[in-house]
C-alpha cells in the first residue's frame, strides 16, 4: 500500500512538475484584437476591387480577342505566342530595362550628390531646397512638352549661334541619342523625390559621428566613404526599388518627348500596352500586361534577395 | 432646462446616405424631360465644327417637339462609352478603322431602310464599306466628306513661273525649280507622324495604286499574309514607296524635328511652295497669313493626269448604337440632319464636301482644282487608314524618311499584318 501510494504520489509529482514546466515554457499566448481586422479591411477590400480584380479580369481577358464590346470567343494561348515573337514587344522590354537601370543610377547619383550640398552649412538652405524640390510638382506631360520645344527647336539654334556642330540638329530627332533625352528629364523629375529621402537619411546621421571622425584625421572623402554611405545605404536601397518600379512604367514623359519615336526606338512598354485600348487589340497587349506583370514581380523580388543577403537594414 | 437637441452621429449618417442615394437616384434616371419630350444624347466633338454643329442642334430642337437633342462635345473616347454599354444615341462621328470596328462587331443598328440612304452618292457609301461591313447592313451613313490634295502657294507659283504639275515628271520639274531659286519646295513636319502618313505617305500611294481593292485582297489572304506573299506592301508598294522618298528628298532639311505648328507657320510665312496637308489647315495658316492665296491639286503619280486622285476621308458619318433606348428619336434627328439643305449648307460652311448624289461642287478657291478629280470619282481613302493602330505605321514611315529605305518599311509592316493575321485567326 505504501508502495502504490508512494508511486502514485510521485507521478502525481512528476505531472505537476511536468504542467509547471510545459506552462513555463510556452510563451504567453497574445490575444490579437479583433479590431485590428476591422482596420484593414476597408484598405484590403479597397485593394481586392480596384487593383486585383481589374487585374485577374485582364488576365482573363488575354486569353480571348476580347475588344470589349461585340462578340467575342476564347483563343488560348495565342496571344502570348505571338507576343513572344513579336519586334516590337521585345524592342520595348529591351529599351523599358536598360532605360530603367541608366535613370535609377542617375537619378541616385544625383540626387545623393544634391543632398550632401544641401545639408551642408550653405546660405539659403531652406530656400535652396524648395527650388530643388520644384519639378516634382510639375505634372509629366507638361515637362515633357516644354523639354521637347527646348530640344528641338532653343538647343539647335543655341547650338547654331555657338558653332557647336554636335548638337545642331535636334537630339530627339535621332534615333540612336533620343534615349538620351528621355532619360535626362525622367532623371530631372524624378530627382527630387530621391533627394527628399536621401535628406531624411543624412539628417539621421549624427553628429558627434562626424566630429569623432574629423578628430581622427579623416578627410572629407574618407569621411563620405567611410561614414556617409554605409548609413545612407537603407535608403539608397529603397530609393532604387522605388525608382526602378518607377521607370519601368515610364509613360508620360515619353509621350510628351518623342511619342516612342524617332521610329520606334523609345518606345516604352507601358506605351505599348496603352495603344492596345484604342488600337482594338485590348486582349493582345493584356497578355502583354500580364507578362510585364510577372517580369516586375521577379525583378522585385531580385532586389528584395539582394537586399537581404547583404543584410541592410532598411 | 431641456438639453438642446442636436441629431445624434448615426441620424446624421443616415440622413447623408439618403441625401446621396436620392441625388444618385435623379442623375441616372430615364431621359424623359418634362413636357413629354425624349432627351437623347448627340455625341459630335470635331473641335473645328462644336460651334456650328451646336447651333444646328438648336435648330432641330427648335423645329419640332418631341425630341431634345443634348449636343456632347465632350472629348471623351468612344471605346470605353461601348464597353460600359452606354453609347450615345446618334453619333456624327469621323470614320475610321475604329468605328469600322464597331460596324463588323454588329453593335451599330441598321440604317437601309431609311429613304434618306438612298440619298447618298454611292461612291460615298463605298468609303464605309471599304473598312467593314456587317451582314450586308448599312450601317453607317457619310454626312462630311473632307477632300485634301497638296495645298500650294500660288504666289510663289507664279512668281516662278511653275504650273500646277499634272505628272509626275512635272512635279520633280516644279520641286527643282523651287529648289535652285532657295525656296523649299514641300514642306514636311516629320516629328509629327501623323502628318507623314496622311500627307507623304497617303498621297503618294492613293493616287499610284488601288488602295481598296490591295486591301480587299490583303485581307482575304488572311494568316498567308506576308512578304512573300504576291498581294503584299512589299510586292505593291515598292514603287510608289520610291517615288515617295524620291520626293521626300525635296523637304526642308530640319523636317524630323518640325511639327505640325511649326509647318502652318513657315507655310504661312511663304518659306515654302507645297505643304502635303488637308483643309484644315487653312484656318491655321491663315492665323500667319490671311491673305495667303492657296490652292490644292491632286498630287500626280504617273506620267497620266487622269490617274492623279483625291484623298478624301469621312470626316463626320451618321450612326445609331444598338444599345441606344432611343433609337426611334435618334433617326428623327438622322432624318432631319440628312435634309438636302441641312448637309448642304454645313458642308459648303465648312470646307466640306457633301454625300448626296447631285451635290453642289466645291467653290473656296483654296479647293477648286480638286473638283475634276472628284467628279471623275478619282477618290481614295488613305492607306494608312486601313492599317489597325497596333501597326506603328507612322513610327516605321520616320524611319524610312530617315534612312531612305523604303523596303524595310514596307517589310516590316508586312511582318505586322502577318502577326496580326495570325492573332485574329487563332
Amino acid at each position: 500500500m505504501a508502495t502504490t501510494s508512494t508511486g502514485a504520489s510521485r507521478a502525481r509529482a512528476d505531472l505537476g512538475t511536468a504542467r509547471t514546466r510545459g506552462e513555463r515554457r510556452r510563451a504567453p499566448r497574445r490575444r490579437v484584437d479583433r479590431v485590428s481586422y476591422l482596420f484593414l479591411l476597408p484598405a484590403v477590400l479597397l485593394f481586392t476591387v480596384f487593383i486585383t480584380l481589374p487585374a485577374l479580369a485582364g488576365a482573363v481577358i488575354s486569353l480571348t480577342n476580347y475588344v470589349g464590346f461585340g462578340d467575342w470567343r476564347f483563343v488560348g494561348l495565342a496571344n502570348y505566342a505571338v507576343l513572344f515573337t513579336d519586334p516590337n514587344v521585345l524592342t520595348s522590354y529591351g529599351f523599358t530595362l536598360g532605360f530603367s537601370v541608366v535613370t535609377v543610377v542617375l537619378v541616385n547619383a544625383v540626387a545623393l550628390v544634391l543632398a550632401l550640398g544641401l545639408n551642408a552649412r550653405i546660405k539659403l538652405k531652406t530656400a535652396l531646397r524648395g527650388v530643388f524640390f520644384l519639378p516634382m510638382v510639375v505634372s509629366g506631360i507638361v515637362i515633357a512638352f516644354v523639354f521637347n520645344y527646348l530640344f528641338s527647336t532653343s538647343l539647335p539654334a543655341l547650338a547654331t549661334t555657338l558653332r557647336l556642330t554636335g548638337l545642331q540638329t535636334s537630339l530627339l530627332a535621332d534615333p540612336d541619342l533620343a534615349w538620351i533625352a528621355v532619360v535626362l528629364v525622367t532623371a530631372w523629375q524624378a530627382v527630387p523625390s530621391a533627394l527628399i529621402i536621401y535628406l531624411a537619411g543624412l539628417l539621421a546621421i549624427p553628429e558627434d559621428v562626424y566630429e569623432a571622425a574629423a578628430l581622427d584625421g579623416a578627410t572629407a572623402w574618407r569621411q563620405f566613404w567611410a561614414i556617409t554611405l554605409p548609413l545612407v545605404a537603407g535608403y539608397v536601397v529603397i530609393n532604387t526599388v522605388l525608382g526602378f518600379k518607377n521607370f519601368l512604367n515610364a509613360y508620360d514623359i515619353i509621350v510628351g518627348l518623342t511619342d516612342g519615336g524617332p521610329g520606334t526606338s523609345t518606345r516604352s512598354v507601358a506605351m505599348t500596352i496603352f495603344s492596345g485600348f484604342t488600337g482594338g487589340d485590348y486582349a493582345y497587349q493584356m497578355a502583354n500586361a500580364v507578362v510585364f506583370f510577372v517580369l516586375t514581380v521577379v525583378i522585385s523580388v531580385l532586389q528584395l534577395q539582394i537586399i537581404r543577403r547583404r543584410g541592410v537594414s532598411l | 432646462m431641456t438639453p438642446l437637441t442636436h441629431p445624434s452621429r448615426r441620424a446624421l449618417l443616415r440622413s447623408a446616405g439618403a441625401g446621396l442615394t436620392a441625388t444618385a437616384l435623379a442623375a441616372c434616371g430615364d431621359a424623359t424631360t418634362a413636357g413629354g419630350r425624349t432627351a437623347i444624347r448627340f455625341f459630335q466633338n470635331k473641335p473645328e465644327t462644336v460651334d456650328y454643329v451646336a447651333r444646328l442642334v438648336a435648330q432641330f430642337n427648335a423645329s419640332q417637339d418631341r425630341v431634345t437633342a443634348v449636343h456632347d462635345s465632350s472629348q471623351t473616347l468612344l471605346v470605353p462609352q461601348f464597353v460600359r454599354n452606354q453609347p450615345p444615341d446618334l453619333a456624327a462621328w469621323n470614320y475610321t478603322l475604329e468605328v469600322s470596328g464597331y460596324v463588323s462587331t454588329g453593335v451599330l443598328t441598321d440604317l437601309a431602310d431609311l429613304p434618306e440612304a438612298s440619298t447618298v452618292d454611292p461612291k460615298y457609301q463605298a468609303l464605309i464599306d471599304q473598312f467593314a461591313t456587317f451582314e450586308g447592313q448599312t450601317n453607317v451613313l457619310p454626312f462630311s466628306v473632307a477632300a485634301a490634295g497638296v495645298i500650294y502657294n500660288r504666289r510663289l507659283f507664279e512668281e516662278h513661273g511653275v504650273e500646277v504639275p499634272r505628272t509626275w515628271s512635272a512635279l520633280l520639274q516644279a520641286c527643282e525649280t523651287f529648289r535652285t531659286a532657295g525656296v523649299t519646295p514641300i514642306y514636311t513636319t516629320a516629328q509629327e507622324v501623323w502628318t507623314v502618313q496622311q500627307g507623304l505617305f497617303d498621297y503618294c500611294t492613293g493616287s499610284a495604286l488601288d488602295v481598296a481593292g490591295f486591301f480587299r485582297d490583303l485581307r482575304a489572304l488572311g494568316t498567308e499574309a506576308g512578304p512573300d506573299a504576291e498581294v503584299s506592301f512589299s510586292a505593291v508598294f515598292a514603287d510608289p514607296v520610291a517615288k515617295m522618298l524620291q520626293l521626300a528628298a525635296y523637304s526642308n532639311p530640319d523636317a524630323a524635328s518640325r511639327a505640325y505648328a511649326d509647318g502652318n507657320l513657315a507655310f504661312g510665312r511663304g518659306e515654302a511652295a507645297m505643304y502635303l496637308q488637308g483643309p484644315w489647315a487653312f484656318g491655321e495658316i491663315a492665323k500667319t497669313d490671311p491673305d495667303l492665296p492657296l490652292g490644292s491639286f491632286p498630287l500626280p503619280m504617273t506620267e497620266d493626269p487622269a490617274q492623279a486622285g483625291v484623298r478624301v476621308n469621312l470626316d463626320l458619318a451618321l450612326w445609331i448604337p444598338t444599345a441606344s433606348p432611343h433609337r426611334g428619336e435618334a433617326r428623327t434627328m438622322l432624318q432631319w440632319l440628312m435634309r438636302p439643305d441641312v448637309i448642304g449648307r454645313y458642308n459648303a460652311d465648312n470646307l466640306a464636301i457633301s454625300p448626296l448624289r447631285d451635290a453642289a461642287p466645291l467653290t473656296d478657291p483654296r479647293l477648286v482644282d480638286l473638283q475634276p478629280a472628284l467628279d471623275a470619282g478619282r477618290i481614295y481613302q488613305g492607306a494608312q487608314t486601313y492599317v489597325p493602330l497596333t501597326i506603328p505605321i507612322g513610327n516605321y514611315l520616320q524611319d524610312a524618311l530617315r534612312t531612305g529605305d523604303g523596303a524595310a518599311l514596307l517589310r516590316r509592316l508586312d511582318e505586322d499584318w502577318a502577326r496580326l493575321a495570325a492573332r485574329s485567326a487563332a
